[in-house]
């Protein structure tokens, strides 16, 4: 299948949906976050057999986590981002480890780098940040240089020998 | 008593036990660990236990200027950098809608691909070192170091390059370079044969990685296989082709598949996947334009800024896909970077699957065929 053929498809079963093209190989669909899982599994179903990445965006000003599941597609060679926003107050998504099985471990990865609560996944044990006590530390407002002077003393204010 | 005995043979907790393999293990590759639940010699239970490499580049990239992050990025990975230039140059031109001269995308294309066989020859001495034949290191990283020589006289450094810039190649190549490398060239294929003869004719590697791990083609792209793994189980795909960056796309080659799926087939991939590196760059060098600019004119590296908009950006690197996700809000860091490195499923999700069952001795043999790398999972 071409792009716009897919695009077409994706239309028809939802209407609401943003999509934007980034080129000849690669667009994102942006859809309402009781659509993301359903949509996922509509992509999957037209072959979009690899989940590459998924990822979070934390857009602070809009008070909202964006969720961007990366496909790729073996049969039509295209590269395509689902969206959705969710509130960043009380991040909650469906999990979509039973379409997948490595999507655990990417929402893992999220959960922890972002705080974000993946519903359905019984695994979002801390996997690379060891005794992790502060705040999820990909989100904006966590300060790097401020948990690094809390942590491994200031090092400003040290006076030169 | 006999009772007692038998109770205790009952209980799992007697049964089994628990075996870290790694980080401090000869057999792993990198700060990594496998914590293995074992009964006898075979694994019951793995589990990935990452971290001990994490150093924080997504949130580094956040506070750094577009141009900074040419010096961060590369340590991503240590084996095979280049490819991670490569990357973030091409977004930040696909966000900036500009596009390198073509002898720039000609050298980029020579550099990765020596990257990749960089990449190879430590593939190979791993699976020397792993069944005990340890001629075969020591041969592959002499070999390497003709190499990094070539990369030292090109960019000034060994192992990171910061060499491909967005819009270009940081400087002209030096005169006598191109001659250096064909002699490389030639001496790389002639010992090419001898590793024929030392590692893939041998009948201990072949007896020892024949079955090893076999993946089918089906599970292979549910679970995010991709590269020399995913083709030796005989899906035609390679990002090269399909998705074209750099100069690939006007250079001519054939992608090798194999049919078995097995440690031995993906071995062998990887050897044919050598003979099309070394034809790649000999095609390079030919069909490359002979003068031009290597760079286009950017604006004040402190001062610019991206235009607003996300791309995700792939290429074939020596373990598989590898690809940033790169958002920018129109300002003058990035706004997000998220990494998908070669060999995160196949080292975290795959394993759990594939080494149960195996013994122990075949962890290091598996994860060097399947080249694991940790970096990809800690970023």
């Amino acid at each position: 299948m071409k792009q716009n053929e897919i695009i077409s498809k994706i239309i028809e079963r939802f209407p609401s949906a943003v999509i934007l093209i980034t080129d000849d190989k690669q667009f994102s669909i942006t859809v309402d976050e009781n659509d993301a899982v359903t949509a996922v599994a509509y992509m999957q179903m037209l072959d979009f057999k690899q989940l590459a990445i998924i990822t979070a965006v934390d857009w602070i000003e809009k008070g909202k986590f964006e969720i961007v599941y990366n496909l790729f597609s073996y049969e039509h060679l295209q590269q395509v981002f689902v969206k959705t926003l969710i509130d960043r107050k009380n991040p909650k998504i469906q999990s979509i480890s039973n379409l997948w099985e490595v999507a655990g471990m990417y929402e893992r990865d999220v959960h922890e780098f972002f705080g974000v609560e993946f519903v359905g996944n019984n695994d979002l044990r801390p996997l690379i940040l060891h005794n992790w006590q502060d705040k999820p530390p990909m989100r904006k407002d966590f300060d790097s240089e401020a948990y690094s002077n809390k942590v491994f003393g200031n090092f400003k204010k040290e006076k030169a020998l | 008593m006999n009772e007692i005995l038998t109770f205790l043979g009952m209980e799992d907790q007697y049964k089994k036990y628990e075996l870290f393999f790694g980080p401090n293990h000869p057999g792993m590759h990198g700060n990594f660990s496998y914590i293995m639940t074992v009964e006898g010699h075979n694994i019951v239970r793995i589990d990935p236990d990452p971290g001990l490499l994490h150093r924080g580049f997504e949130k580094l990239v956040e506070n750094r200027l577009w141009m900074q992050n040419i010096s961060l990025i590369p340590r991503i990975c240590v084996i095979e950098p280049d490819i991670n230039e490569a990357i973030y140059s091409i977004a930040v031109e696909k966000l900036m809608g500009i596009e390198a001269p073509e002898r720039a995308q000609y050298i980029r294309t020579i550099v990765l691909e020596m990257a990749r066989i960089s990449s190879f020859l430590m593939g190979f001495g791993g699976i020397g070192g792993s069944t005990g034949l340890y001629t075969a290191p020591y041969w592959t990283l002499a070999d390497r170091d003709y190499f990094l020589d070539l990369f030292e006289w090109l960019t000034g450094a060994r192992v990171y390059h910061m060499y491909i810039l967005p819009g270009g190649v940081r400087r002209e190549l030096p005169s006598g370079w191109l001659e250096k490398l064909n002699e490389t060239m030639d001496y790389i294929q002639k010992r090419l044969f001898e590793y024929d003869k030392l590692i893939y004719n041998n009948p201990l590697i072949v007896k020892r990685l024949k079955g090893l791990g076999k993946i089918e083609k089906d599970e292979a792209i549910k679970y995010g296989i991709t590269g020399p793994n995913l083709r030796a189980t005989g899906v035609k795909y390679d990002t090269r082709k399909a998705v074209p960056y750099a100069a690939y796309d006007k250079l001519e080659f054939e992608i090798p598949i194999q049919e078995d799926g097995d440690g031995l087939a993906r071995a062998i991939q990887r050897r044919e996947e050598f003979q099309i590196s070394i034809d790649l760059i000999r095609q390079a060098v030919k069909m490359m334009p002979k003068e031009g600019p290597v760079r286009v004119r950017m604006p004040n590296p402190l001062k610019f800024a991206v235009p607003k908009g996300d791309v995700y950006v792939k290429v074939e690197s020596a373990r598989g896909e590898h690809g940033y996700y790169i958002v920018s809000d129109g300002g003058r860091n990035p706004y997000r970077m998220a990494v998908r490195g070669g060999s995160y499923t196949a080292g975290l999700v795959y394993a759990q699957k594939a080494l149960k069952g195996m013994r122990i001795e075949d962890v290091a043999l598996w994860m060097a065929t399947m080249d694991i790398c940790p970096p990809d999972f800690d970023r």
